[in-house]
């Protein structure tokens, strides 16, 4: 319903000359977020952007290679065999590599995942949802660095 | 909230999301990123059999080496590059790059990422393969 369909509303000529004599008060800036929650939050949104780059930039190749490549024999002979693999693997910038590449999509997944939940299943629980996929990327993260650092 | 006057709640049906086809993208963008996790937990299968012997790694090369594999990692495959597209898209909008007070056109950061995206998969390929 618009306001001029009522009898005492202002007309349109008298809203414009308030509006050009309102003094408009500056924005109240909310302080910036602070403390351990904050301190959460923005180390979930950077773990989310990491995540998203590593997922868009490195994820397709290893697919294509491990997925596609090797089962379509379009690979050498010896490139996935286990003395190669595995001395490559040695390598400590390697393995650093393989661990953010393992670790930081699940971070991605856990983020958007989680909102996921509530938006599209339409479920609330917030804080169980937060946990369980914040803590589900967290154990693949200990256990990539247990395997990638203690068991290769 | 809620003051003198009742509060208006608006109620979705649960698949609001499969209503209109910028909702359908949405959801689909968001679902991608199953599939990077999906991908995360294949490569810690991969390397804990590498970490197990020859025997171990072995039996998980033959698991790799079947058509139903080459037809999941194509389904996968396909959500990646759809998450890259639209993250790539995404990060355009957000990131202002300005060089001399000049903001780069948006059509050359989604360039410089994609070229960024190419050298990473040769580097990782060439690594991976032929190293």
């Amino acid at each position: 319903m618009l306001m001029g369909d009522r009898a005492d509303a202002p007309s349109l000529g008298q809203v414009l000359e308030w509006s050009d004599s309102a003094v408009v008060p500056p924005r109240v800036r909310l302080p910036r977020a602070r403390g351990p929650r904050a301190l959460l939050e923005a180390m979930a949104w950077a773990l989310f952007s990491a995540g998203g780059f590593a997922a868009a930039i490195l994820l397709p190749i290893h697919v294509a290679i491990l997925g596609i490549a090797y089962a379509a024999g379009w690979l050498p002979d010896d490139a996935l065999s286990y003395e190669r693999i595995h001395h490559l693997a040695s390598n400590p910038l390697v393995r650093l590599y393989l661990t953010a590449l393992i670790s930081l999509p699940l971070y991605h997944w856990a983020h958007r995942f989680r909102f996921a939940i509530h938006h599209q299943f339409g479920i609330g629980l917030k804080k169980l949802v937060a946990s369980g996929c914040y803590g589900s990327a967290m154990l693949g993260t200990g256990l990539a660095v247990w395997i990638i650092f203690f068991r290769l | 909230m809620s003051g003198p006057y009742p509060l208006y709640v608006p109620k979705y049906p649960r698949s609001w999301w499969l209503r209109k086809g910028p909702y359908r993208r949405f959801a689909a963008r968001e679902i991608t990123s199953m599939f990077s996790a999906a991908v995360s937990a294949t490569l810690l299968a991969f390397l804990f059999a590498l970490s197990r012997g020859p025997k171990a790694y072995e039996a998980f090369l033959r698991l790799l080496d079947s058509p139903w594999m080459i037809a999941a990692s194509a389904i996968t495959l396909t959500a990646l590059l759809y998450h890259t597209a639209t993250w790539f898209r995404l990060t355009t909008h957000i990131v202002v790059v300005r060089v001399r007070g000049q903001t780069l056109p948006r059509g050359l950061l989604i360039v410089a990422l994609s070229v960024a995206w190419l050298g990473a998969s040769a580097v990782v390929a060439y690594f991976h393969v032929w190293f």
